[in-house]
């Protein structure tokens, strides 16, 4: 109750700041609440944007596409380099060094290289999304006890059923975590490149709106990406505690 | 030794680390009959995990083989021999129970039969009530209790223990060990015990092997055949746990002289 009551003091206080802030400020750069407001109404009424739905659903697309292909290509790769050590030394620095350039720099070339289309938005949020996942993996494999792996032997365990009854849950809180930085990061790249280039998606509406310096359609929409992030990022952390019960 | 039902015969095992090949073992032999408590003392990094490991199939011979039951040892054979390892090693995502069904449910026991032989074995050891635990819930004692449970639940002839209370305070040792001779004596599996305690080793076992610092030979064989439960002050007990301390301060002193 109190930490409701805190938090919500904070909100309150902090559109109250913007309202007191933008009304002083330039009109076509800042919107304040009391002008967003009727636009978020008008956004969500389909007023103003009536194709919203269908842009939201490129993105989501989008988002699922290169979701999908990181988790499918940061498990396996993952995998390969944590079970076998050849591989991981062969290729473990290579992945940590292209993990420490800032991805953004790429996204010119995959624009020129996918085009404007969906393409390179989802190329670019699997290239986010893919090196936690893998990292976790490997950060996962490590934890992973060598006694339980000799338990498991003793016992008369397959290297399969080692793998799937000992390895995987013995790894699970590290992965999910993984997983759950991987679709944030996936999310924002598929958004990132919408905003820098695109002719659909919430991003293209959104870099739309601001190219048009039309500020308070361009903060409702922002607002309404903002919600549906918190809301998916939310479904994940629950996913998250969910493994971290059941693991530790 | 002919006809033991544990047959380890001029067994040698050699290790290669950075600074070098470590001998741990040279030319171990000993036989262990059935229904035996064998417990194997000797000073530290004298091989006897080692040994055990390679009786248990985690490890191979160098020299030398090791045969269960008449069938040379060729990796882990959980229809023959279950073991506990110092480390309790549960699963800390499973139940206590499920921890101790974990064997059965790899031998493809159905579901239903594995649950009431794990509730079967829980009872007895005085875990009934955290049968829904996990580890994390548990004393150290009743972890290796549940470890112990697990092997049991395997219900094979021979049950090997690597130090399985070497990590528990003294009175929770005393107590695990003559809890632990109580099911021995009801089930009479075969069982090797390796251990630092010369408490355990005259208190539990009806033979004590005594090895020696590294390389680890058999350094000799003491039959126990003292009835159980034995009286820890009887003049026998003392003598016998004397003249055990006596060979193993030796080795222990020259395992210390090489280490430094």
């Amino acid at each position: 109750m109190t930490v409701a009551a805190i938090r919500l003091a904070l909100v309150l206080a902090l559109v109250l700041a913007w309202e007191g802030a933008a009304r002083f400020s330039n009109p076509l750069l800042s919107a304040p609440p009391s002008v967003v407001l009727p636009a978020l109404v008008r956004v969500l009424t389909l007023d103003s944007y009536p194709e919203l739905p269908r842009h939201l659903l490129v993105t989501a697309r989008e988002i699922a596409i290169a979701y999908a292909m990181a988790v499918l290509a940061g498990l396996a790769i993952g995998f390969a380099l944590g079970l076998y050590r050849t591989l991981g030394r062969a290729y473990g620095p290579i992945l940590a060094a292209l993990y420490a350039v800032p991805a953004v720099v790429w996204y010119p070339s995959l624009m020129l290289f996918f085009g404007l289309d969906s393409s390179s938005k989802i190329a670019f949020g699997f290239l986010l999304g893919f090196f936690p996942i893998t990292l976790a993996v490997l950060a996962g494999i490590r934890q992973v006890s060598p006694q339980l792996v000799t338990v498991a032997r003793a016992f008369g365990a397959t290297p399969l059923t080692t793998f799937v009854k000992v390895m995987v849950p013995a790894m699970m809180f590290t992965l999910v975590g993984g997983l759950r930085t991987g679709l944030a990061l996936t999310v924002i790249g598929v958004i990132v490149g919408e905003i820098l280039g695109s002719r659909q998606g919430i991003g293209s509406l959104i870099n739309h709106a601001y190219g048009l310096l039309r500020t308070a359609d361009y903060v409702a929409l922002v607002l309404v990406t903002l919600v549906l992030i918190v809301a998916s990022d939310a479904l994940a952390s629950l996913v998250e505690h969910r493994a971290q019960r059941w693991s530790e | 030794m002919a006809g033991a039902l544990i047959v380890v015969d001029r067994v040698s095992k050699r290790y290669t680390t950075r600074s070098g090949v470590v001998e741990a073992l040279r030319d171990v032999s000993l036989g262990v009959s059935e229904g035996e408590f064998c417990t194997i003392i000797g000073p530290s990094g004298c091989g006897k995990s080692t040994l055990l490991a390679m009786i248990g199939g985690l490890a191979t011979p160098d020299d030398g083989h090791i045969s269960v039951d008449g069938a040379a040892v060729d990796g882990p054979d959980p229809t023959r021999v279950a073991t506990v390892f110092q480390d309790p090693g549960l699963f800390p995502w499973r139940t206590a129970l499920e921890n101790v069904e974990f064997g059965l449910e790899l031998q493809g026991t159905p579901r239903a039969e594995r649950r009431r032989i794990a509730s079967d074995l829980l009872g007895p050891l005085g875990l009934r009530p955290f049968a829904a635990k996990y580890p994390r819930e548990l004393s150290g004692g009743m972890r290796q209790r549940v470890a112990i449970a697990r092997a049991l639940a395997l219900d094979t002839k021979i049950v090997l223990m690597d130090e399985p209370f070497g990590a528990l305070d003294e009175q929770t040792r005393v107590l695990m060990g003559e809890w632990l001779l109580e099911i021995w004596r009801r089930t009479r599996k075969t069982v090797i015990f390796v251990t630092h305690s010369l408490q355990e080793a005259v208190s539990l076992s009806t033979r004590v092997a005594v090895m020696t610092a590294r390389p680890g030979r058999v350094k000799l064989v003491l039959d126990l055949p003292m009835d159980y439960p034995r009286a820890i002050e009887s003049p026998e007990i003392v003598a016998l746990r004397a003249k055990l301390w006596g060979e193993i301060r030796e080795e222990s002193l020259r395992a210390i002289a090489e280490s430094t």
